[in-house]
């Protein structure tokens, strides 16, 4: 069996001792992975082989979706107000991120009835969001009907029609490329309600096939994938289905808005799924290098391979630290969603992409087979995350949300800052969220991104900091330089042309460094809110102290930003110890059988024994 | 292109809209017809909102995003905002000051 998982160890150590920041949702994922069962005991359900063994005759994974079930993760999937157990949406982050780093095709079969839900939570009367809540609860698949065989991300472009009938409407079309389209009981549809379309020519519709007669509805055949091939990627076909005016959510023509803003919210969690994909990924390589010999040393005695470990580590925390902020802003700043989930829903999947490719060349061959290391289980992740980048709005819309309000932006960054609220709800841990109030919501951020406001004045606090401890100057030189690139970046999109019709090429790359730019202001926010509390933890601690995770993830953004490396010899060498650090740090986690996380969370299988 | 019966604030907004979207579109401000969805000239939904933070900056007139798809044509968007000032002056209730 040299090619099966290590086998669970004996007692693995389910409870480990935490003080310090001990954050509740991260808590509730050791909780759930723990009860999931060990993922390397082929006799678990949700476990590693079976989902490659799924994945390669394209088998839904119905077992594995009625364990989630069993288990109550359809409850985080409903609003308490309606019902169920989300009240904090950080709680759905850290659920799909550890059911993600099993399988994401599963999560994604799964979590697609949060986002088909997601417009009546958002536009829905109480009483159609607590009966949906019900069905929800009881494991009724939702699916979410908006693109079209000739229509993808151009939503408004759709042509199923919802045409008055009655009090209610008669339907006629055909939404394609569906996640759950055929298995999912309910779908929430965006249909024409007016022949002329427009942004107001739309309606968002909760349709339940129960209610429609046999020959109102036909589903299309599973579309073969290259990743994701379990799911039911399909369509479904209306024939003049006739439905009651309860379907409608909202009011008439309010569809558009109503996925929009519901877009920004599941933007916000879609991350949340890349880092499942690379704390896998990142375990996977851990354990080849580890475990592989050559020239007589292992893969992980080379300073090459030890760099590429750290520097993956790196991405991933900052990608949680980017993500854990926009999740966050779904409570404590809705009203620059439109902003912040964009740049996150762009720039993590992207991020990811980039870590699996690079980890993968660790990896080698052993990072395409299909089956002669860990199941090929390497292989599958790389394919499988490749739709995080595509779904649910793909990396050109969310870069072109960005583009539509650079002036704005650019005009928010480089004016007086009174108007700005103050970030500490958001930034600090410790501090318990708002409820989430749709109503907070908007398509466009009036007052910029606060989130990027913040950065001068951290840069200025950190230096501060790094005046009296000088362990941090390394990182508050970083952050000097974010600061700078951050400022010039605003001065040039404060000079682009309004043609906001007809954007640039160029338009999309500066889009990318500001999502960079966020990130980065979302890590200082973070860290500098927060560090006091997480470094006097045990485990995660020393991720903390002296700004090592901080360090890092400014130095990987700059170097995305076009900071050369060797460039400057001092700075540079204090690179290199801090991600010294960080691959001790890391292997650390490995050993100890912990998530690859900025707070504790330990995992089911425990410590790797081998 | 002056319609009757159009008030002088109405027309400014006319007009500053025809610049504003002859920038947007790369058009001569000749070429748009000002009863005609801003959709067809190729202005997205998603630029069509960011009007919505000009008409702040240079009038300080703070609308819903939207303004622009709930009043799709240069005519139609003119007149409502034209419509607001005078709303703004007379006091939410729309009484005589």
């Amino acid at each position: 069996m040299v090619t099966a998982l290590p086998p669970r160890t004996a007692a693995a150590p389910t409870t480990v001792p935490v003080t310090g920041l001990r954050h509740r949702s991260w808590a509730l994922a050791a909780r759930f992975d723990r009860e999931l069962g060990d993922p390397c005991d082929e006799a678990t359900v949700f476990s590693y082989e079976h989902a490659i063994r799924l994945d390669r005759t394209e088998t839904f994974p119905d077992e594995i979706c009625a364990a989630l079930n069993t288990w109550g993760l359809a409850h985080y999937y409903v609003p308490a107000a309606y019902g169920g157990a989300l009240d904090d949406f950080q709680d759905l982050q850290m659920l799909i991120r550890t059911a993600a780093r099993r399988d994401l095709t599963t999560t994604i079969a799964h979590g697609k009835t949060f986002l088909g839900s997601l417009p009546v939570w958002v536009g829905a009367d109480a009483a159609t969001a607590a009966r949906l809540g019900g069905l929800v609860r009881a494991g009724a698949r939702v699916s979410l009907g908006l693109t079209e065989r000739t229509h993808g991300s151009d939503i408004m472009a759709g042509e199923l029609t919802a045409e008055p009938q009655g009090r209610g409407y008669r339907l006629n079309g055909e939404k394609w490329l569906i996640n759950n389209a055929t298995r999912g009981r309910l779908i929430t549809l965006l249909a024409r309600t007016s022949p002329a379309g427009g942004p107001r020519g739309f309606s968002a519709l909760l349709v339940d096939k129960d209610d429609l007669p046999a020959q109102a509805w036909q589903c299309l055949p599973k579309v073969h994938t290259h990743g994701v091939r379990g799911a039911d990627i399909s369509g479904i076909t209306l024939h003049d289905a006739l439905v009651g005016p309860q379907t409608l959510i909202g009011t008439e023509g309010s569809g558009a808005e109503l996925m929009m803003k519901s877009l920004q919210v599941s933007r916000a969690l879609c991350p949340s799924l890349s880092l499942g994909a690379a704390d896998q990924a990142l375990r996977l390589a851990v354990r080849f290098s580890r475990g592989r010999e050559l020239y007589g040393r292992h893969l992980a005695d080379l300073p090459l391979t030890r760099r590429t470990l750290a520097e993956g580590f790196a991405d991933l925390l900052l990608c949680e630290a980017v993500s854990t902020v926009a999740v966050r802003s779904i409570h404590a700043l809705p009203s620059e969603l439109s902003v912040t989930a964009a740049a996150v829903k762009y720039l993590v999947p992207s991020l990811v992409d980039g870590v699996i490719d690079r980890l993968g060349s660790l990896l080698g061959a052993r990072s395409v087979l299909g089956q002669q290391y860990a199941h090929g289980m390497y292989q599958k992740i790389a394919r499988d995350h490749r739709i995080v980048g595509i779904f649910d709005g793909n990396s050109l819309v969310n870069q072109y949300a960005l583009v539509s309000q650079f002036r704005s932006l650019a005009r928010a960054y480089l004016g007086p800052d009174d108007h700005r609220p103050g970030l500490a709800m958001l930034f600090d841990l410790e501090r318990t969220l708002p409820r989430f109030a749709a109503e907070g919501l908007a398509l466009v951020s009036r007052y910029g991104s606060s989130i990027l406001g913040t950065l001068p004045g951290s840069v200025a606090r950190l230096s501060a900091m790094a005046d009296r401890a000088p362990a941090l100057a390394g990182a508050a030189r970083r952050a000097q330089q974010l600061g700078d690139a951050a400022s010039e970046l605003h001065r040039r999109m404060r000079r682009v042309a309004p043609t906001v019709a007809d954007a640039s090429a160029e338009c999309f790359t500066e889009a990318r460094r500001y999502a960079l730019c966020l990130a980065g202001a979302a890590c200082l926010g973070l860290w500098l809110h927060s560090n006091e509390a997480a470094e006097a933890e045990c485990s995660s601690g020393e991720l903390w102290r002296d700004g090592l995770w901080l360090h890092a993830s400014l130095r990987r953004i700059l170097a995305r930003l076009g900071m050369q490396d060797g460039q400057d010899g001092q700075d540079a060498a204090a690179d290199d110890g801090v991600f010294d650090e960080l691959y001790e740090r890391l292997v650390a986690h490995y050993q100890q059988g912990f998530l690859f996380s900025l707070l504790p969370c330990p995992i089911a299988e425990g410590p790797p024994s081998c | 292109m002056v319609v009757s019966g159009t008030s002088p604030q109405e027309r400014e907004f006319r007009s500053w809209l025809l610049e504003r979207l002859g920038q947007y579109l790369r058009r001569s401000v000749e070429e748009i017809d000002t009863g005609v969805p801003f959709a067809e000239y190729g202005l997205d939904s998603v630029a069509a909102l960011s009007l919505f933070g000009d008409i702040e900056d240079d009038f300080g007139l703070y609308l819903e995003p939207t303004v622009a798809w709930d009043y799709p044509t240069v005519d139609s968007l003119a007149r409502h905002l034209a419509a607001e000032c005078v709303r703004r002056v007379t006091g939410p209730l729309g009484e005589e000051r």
